[in-house]
């Protein structure tokens, strides 16, 4: 797809090129923290550099200055300008800073396309690896101050669902962690495949990967309410029902019905007479052959019009 | 001059269509993947007319619309992507009127491995929804394949009902039609009326649009792998760069479309003058009459004669027309689908398809009935079936008739 950037992206973009003052690019010297994330291999590489105002006690060390290189696309530099541009505006602590996500930065690029959400994500995890430097440096312990940084486990992992920007790693994690066996759960804790559901069952798609864990699933109905009684007992009884309590009834309306099928809890029926042609009858004759049926022979009988 | 009643065939492309396709030809020749401000311009003209068709077939979405080379594409895909992404069913179930897109297809499942239930239909070319209920299998059965209007008669099948049906009796049975005839036809609905069909196909050229472009619609979360594999195109799930031109002219024509659609009742007026007329001549049945059926379409069988000859008359008359006989099918069968009805060979071999679009008027009409007693006169007299003196059958064509 051709670009569909913002304006703001553009700017963003245009200041760092032609090394506007305003651009974060750039390296820090002196910098506190450092991080860096991606690598060239996955296309996407950024470094970044923060400097604090030091405190009496470094937990509360104010963020004054970031800057960044970044190998990257149009929107992954324009992220790392946002990113910049957010925490200095913020005055944040590094650990306040941990709070920035990627929908920040989107947001504050008025929007990138979806299949540009992942650079977005870049800035956040460089951040994170830039706050474990500087914690390391000024001896402050971020597992004690209940501080978690996330998994590495997902970088570089390949993209599955782009309108959520999921990838298989996290998504291969979360299936296990979360005991997620169909696309609807998957898409209930994750949202991974829900909005254009191309990635549900696309090669190496969410189905794919749920049937590498789990194996893939004998196709079973997911009507599985099955009658008590034997087939023979069910369709004699049915049969009587109709005979004997629905069939009078239709009569003084000069209708009629007919058992298509019986199918496990399933009872097909086709109306016939003047119920066949009276407009809104088969919803209401429905509900009245369930209710009987369910009445008098099985509460698990469904009843399908034809 | 021509006069065209073979629009079941393929359409013309009007000037609005041309002129739409036009610049994607030349200045406006971009790959819509390509980043460049330029291709902005292909991008964004795919997208535009995703929406257009999205609309014209009532779509939840616009991304389940995909672009395809062709019906037969979008078909293939459609029952063999679903073969391929739910392996553990191998049931399928189709009617014994489908259009060789879906029956070769099925043919060659069955020869995978795979149960194939092809229901048939009644003299009047109407689906027999008891052997249809009969033969779904909740927990076994892979998909529903069944055209929402057939190609030669015209009839329409109750595509609401039987998916509604298909649901109720498993979610997961998933439910494909071949709308190539009904679209621009009939009004369609995937959002209320059709919400229970996940698969729908249709081609361009049925409805004014050129040859070579196809529609498939892929409900959300329905179960389907790519037939084409290739690059990320239609969202991984069709390979291939995609026809920016005829997209654009598919968009037009269905634009166009809605206005035929309200059309109907005076096209099916011009039905019912065509059939007043045929039906003087005698030993003439309409196929399908009495059913529900396409405004546009007349299927005549004139008994005791060969369907070639009446086309070939025909075509000196200036008529374009299409037959069920053998000699013109390329397979020396004569039509499956009015076969499937139980047409007499008598007659099967003498059916005339008429299909008329908004272009057609009532002048055309009337001439076809000026010409077509003595085309049919004309070939009677050849005809060992049919008694000249007594103007009628001879025994022992009755006799062929009931065999």
């Amino acid at each position: 797809m051709a670009w569909q950037y913002s304006d703001k992206t553009k700017i963003l973009f245009m200041n760092a090129v032609n090394g506007n003052e305003k651009s974060h690019f750039g390296e820090l010297p002196d910098a506190d923290g450092v991080g860096e994330h991606g690598s060239i291999a996955c296309g996407d590489a950024m470094r970044f550099y923060f400097k604090v105002k030091k405190a009496d006690n470094p937990v509360d060390d104010k963020i004054i200055a970031a800057k960044y290189s970044t190998f990257g696309c149009t929107s992954a530099i324009a992220s790392s300008e946002a990113l910049c541009e957010i925490i200095e505006k913020g005055e944040y602590t590094p650990i306040e800073a941990l709070k920035i996500r990627n929908e920040d930065i989107v947001q504050f690029l008025e929007g990138l396309p979806s299949q540009k959400i992942h650079c977005s994500v870049m800035g956040a995890e460089a951040l994170e690896a830039a706050v474990a430097d500087w914690a390391q440096k000024r001896g402050v312990d971020l597992e004690a101050l209940g501080v978690h940084l996330q998994s590495k486990e997902d970088e570089g992992s390949r993209l599955v669902c782009t309108c959520f920007n999921i990838t298989e790693a996290e998504l291969k994690r979360r299936i296990v962690e979360l005991n997620l066996h169909t696309i609807d759960d998957v898409i209930g804790a994750l949202k991974a495949g829900g909005a254009c559901g191309a990635c549900q069952h696309a090669p190496g798609g969410i189905q794919d990967l749920l049937d590498e864990r789990w194996g893939v699933q004998e196709s079973l109905p997911e009507t599985a309410e099955k009658p008590k009684i034997s087939p023979f007992q069910l369709s004699k009884q049915i049969q009587t029902v109709i005979d004997e309590d629905i069939r009078p009834m239709l009569a003084d309306d000069n209708g009629d019905v007919e058992i298509v099928d019986i199918k496990e809890n399933l009872v097909y029926v086709e109306l016939t007479g003047a119920c066949a042609t009276c407009p809104g009858a088969s919803g209401t004759v429905q509900y009245v052959i369930e209710k009987k049926l369910r009445e008098k022979v099985d509460d698990a009988l469904r009843v399908i019009p034809v | 001059m021509t006069i065209y009643l073979d629009n079941n065939a393929t359409t013309r492309v009007p000037r609005e269509v041309v002129e739409a396709m036009t610049p994607y030809f030349g200045e406006i020749y971009f790959n819509p993947s390509s980043m460049y401000e330029s291709a902005k311009q292909s991008a964004g003209a795919m997208e535009a007319a995703r929406g257009v068709v999205a609309s014209f077939v009532g779509a939840p979405k616009t991304s389940e619309i995909l672009f395809t080379s062709c019906a037969t594409e979008s078909n293939s895909t459609a029952i063999r992507g679903a073969a391929m992404a739910n392996p553990a069913r191998r049931h399928i179930i189709t009617s014994t009127v489908e259009h060789p897109a879906v029956l070769a297809l099925c043919e060659e499942l069955e020869r995978e491995g795979y149960e194939v239930d092809r229901i048939g239909v009644n003299e009047r070319g109407e689906i027999d929804m008891k052997a249809y209920v009969k033969a779904l299998r909740p927990g076994q059965t892979l998909i529903v394949s069944i055209m929402a209007a057939n190609n030669e008669t015209g009839v329409v099948f109750p595509i609401e009902r039987l998916a509604a049906i298909a649901k109720a009796t498993d979610p997961r049975i998933l439910f494909h039609t071949d709308a190539t005839q009904a679209a621009g036809k009939l009004a369609i609905d995937l959002t209320h009326a059709w919400k229970d069909v996940d698969f729908l196909s249709f081609s361009g050229h049925k409805i004014h649009a050129p040859k070579g472009i196809g529609v498939l619609f892929m409900r959300t979360g329905a179960a389907c792998r790519p037939f084409l594999y290739g690059g990320h195109q239609e969202r991984g799930r069709r390979g291939g760069t995609e026809n920016i031109p005829y997209i654009v002219g598919l968009a037009k024509a269905c634009e166009l479309s809605q206005k035929r659609i309200a059309d109907g009742p005076r096209i099916a007026a011009l039905r019912d003058r065509l059939e007043a007329g045929l039906k003087k001549i005698p030993y003439v049945v309409i196929n399908g009459e009495g059913a529900e059926r396409l405004p546009n379409t007349t299927n005549a069988a004139f008994h005791y004669i060969e369907g070639e000859g009446i086309l070939y008359q025909l075509d000196l008359a200036g008529i374009c027309a299409s037959s069920g006989s053998a000699c013109t099918s390329g397979s020396l069968d004569p039509s499956h689908v009015l076969r499937a009805m139980h047409v007499p060979f008598t007659a099967v071999h003498g059916s005339i398809r008429f299909s008329m679009s908004e272009e057609t008027t009532e002048a055309d009409i009337d001439h076809v009935i000026e010409v077509m007693p003595g085309i049919v006169a004309n070939l009677r007299k050849l005809s060992p079936y049919w008694d000249n003196e007594k103007q009628a059958p001879r025994e022992t064509a009755l006799i062929v008739e009931k065999s």
